[in-house]
């Protein structure tokens, strides 16, 4: 056991330990500084994981097999430290709709963090569990903390009720594996994989497990959560939900799939190309009449988890190196949408509220343009390549099964589905009749900084995709097809 | 009498869990949801107690602790939420949980 495998973990948790002792004695007009330690220091961590911490090669794994530290675990924990850097600058830019309690705002959204990066990590069903639960407790807090706010209360309800149900249903599910196997370890599940693959109280389990995972990626059949939390959480963790909840989702789906369970993973193609097919279209259908724009990218994010299945369904190494690389663009895409509306939606997230916005601010207007741009997957944007990814993954695998191609075509009727809505939002910023609000909007200097960043990071995805693609590769070598 | 196997507390596993699942589903008030979600968690509870005590693998039981320490920390939140909102609208029915919808 090698405590310094858990360095970024216990980093990120000293930080959140730090901002929450150092609130103690910050004068409450000096909260927000808290905001910008609690990014600088994420920044350094992230700095820190990407030239000094291992390189995941080998894997090392810790505390009896439960925490593994390998290329797959590294790259979601730089997204998920990268969407954690942005979620803080959004959170000191959202500080005035926060009546109380700012120090801890920002503590939680570290021990989030945490969360994300053990779930990165889980070598073991357990360790799913406690990582998914420490995500989902700091999110009850997350979504209700407008207090004063009965959206944000009701939508805090509404993702307790159905996180707690689907934790139900993960939890049963890890009884059954833990019973037919005697294990719940990663590795020693999969090494009888052919054995258990034939027992029918395990499949329920793991389908237990995925149906409680669904519910972190709002796919179908666990996705009526994800419009109403999206619309009543305070905009900054609206955006962490749709970065980081799903990221960790997505890589707790992989590991489950192809390294506890790739015995199974072969004979469940139908049911991830189902979930697929239904979660694109259910999302793209439901976005078309929304009018709340939190709401309308609610039920995108719901279509996007449909793409992203796309990758798993495919259940081939290109199909994962998709996922991956398309979970990266997705995150600095969504990002820089969320600035945009922590800027632009202040008293409503209406769309009527973006009337005028590109004379208001040009570069907000910019770069909301370019997030839906790279939404809607139209070169040479972050999120043109990834879906070509995920589809060339389909279709190399509709050469071996003809359903594939049902799915890839969905796939696509989704795409063009999704211009309406996302072209209705540009179509808002530059061609709406002007609203009665037209003062131009101050962006604070950390705040261009990160849109910035985010959109160069999206035309360098697109544009010279090659070294995330490789590391993505080598993510990818800790899966078994 | 046959002796009280692995079966019997399966079934009385499985059954509590459905009935939580059923509580979840059809019940309106927050609160009694809550506490089938609850009922839920100690079916499987139930249920790894049992497999760890016939499997002779103490391993289930330790998850158990686990699962009431999540549990607990969850119920400490949850309650927290749901006071809150009552605070707010003066109910804890889900029919009048409408302000956010289409």
């Amino acid at each position: 056991m090698n405590p310094a495998m858990l360095s970024l973990e216990l980093a990120v948790i000293g930080l959140a330990l730090a901002v929450l002792l150092i609130d103690l004695w910050t004068l409450h007009e000096f909260k927000h500084r808290l905001g910008y330690l609690a990014a600088a220091g994420l920044l350094v961590i992230l700095v820190a994981s990407l030239c000094c911490a291992s390189t995941g090669e080998p894997p090392a794994t810790g505390f009896s097999g439960m925490f593994v530290q390998d290329g797959l675990a590294l790259f979601f924990k730089r997204i998920f430290l990268a969407a954690g850097v942005l979620v803080v600058l959004m959170g000191v830019e959202f500080r005035d709709r926060i009546p109380m309690g700012l120090g801890e705002f920002f503590t939680i959204i570290l021990m989030e963090l945490a969360g994300m990066m053990f779930a990165a990590s889980a070598n073991d069903f357990v360790m799913v569990y406690v990582a998914m639960e420490m995500m989902s407790v700091s999110f009850y807090i997350l979504i209700s903390f407008q207090r004063s706010r009965s959206y944000s209360l009701e939508a805090g309800v509404k993702y307790l009720i159905l996180s707690a149900l689907s934790a139900g249903l993960l939890v049963f599910g890890i009884a059954l594996i833990f019973g037919t196997s005697g294990r719940t370890n990663f590795a020693v599940v999969a090494a009888e994989g052919t054995r258990l693959a034939q027992n029918k109280l395990f499949c329920l389990g793991a389908l237990l497990v995925l149906l409680g995972l669904a519910f972190k990626i709002s796919a179908v059949p666990m996705q009526m959560w994800a419009p109403d939390v999206y619309q009543g959480a305070p905009t900054p963790v609206t955006a962490f939900l749709a970065i980081g909840s799903k990221a960790a989702g997505f890589v707790l789906v992989l590991r489950v799939l192809f390294v506890a369970a790739p015995a199974l993973a072969l004979h469940w193609g139908k049911l991830f190309t189902w979930a697929a097919a239904l979660t694109i279209l259910y999302g793209n259908l439901c976005a078309i009449p929304q009018r709340s724009l939190k709401r309308l990218l609610g039920y995108s994010s719901i279509a996007n988890a449909g793409y992203i299945l796309l990758g798993v369904a495919a259940l081939n190494p290109p199909g994962s190196v998709a996922v991956l690389y398309y979970l990266a663009g997705y995150a600095f895409t969504l990002a820089v949408i969320f600035i945009v509306l922590c800027l632009v939606a202040r008293d409503s997230d209406d769309i009527a509220v973006l009337a005028g916005l590109n004379r208001r601010s040009p570069l907000l207007a910019l770069a909301l343009t370019l997030g839906m741009i790279s939404l809607a997957g139209i070169p040479p944007l972050a999120g043109f390549f990834g879906k070509l990814l995920l589809f060339k993954a389909v279709l190399e695998q509709a050469a071996v099964h003809r359903s594939y191609l049902w799915l890839a075509l969905v796939a696509i009727a989704g795409v063009v589905i999704s211009y309406y809505y996302y072209f209705g939002v540009i179509r808002a910023v530059y061609w709406s009749e002007e609203g009665p609000e037209m003062t131009p909007i101050a962006v604070s200097a950390p705040l261009k900084v990160s849109m910035g960043v985010c959109i160069a990071a999206m035309f360098y995805l697109g544009l010279c995709p090659d070294a995330v693609l490789s590391a993505a590769a080598k993510a990818v070598q800790a899966l078994r097809f | 009498m046959t002796p009280v196997g692995l079966q019997h507390y399966l079934v009385v596993s499985v059954l509590l869990f459905c009935l939580g699942l059923l509580g979840v589903l059809v019940r309106r008030n927050v609160l009694v949801i809550y506490m089938s979600l609850e009922l839920m968690l100690n079916a499987a509870n139930l249920a790894l107690t049992a497999f760890s005590r016939f499997n002779n693998n103490l391993d289930g039981q330790i998850i158990v602790f686990f699962i009431i320490t999540v549990a607990a920390s969850e119920v400490a939140v949850g309650l927290a939420l749901i006071v809150a909102l009552y605070r707010r609208r003066h109910t804890t029915h889900v029919e009048d949980m409408t302000a956010l919808k289409n």
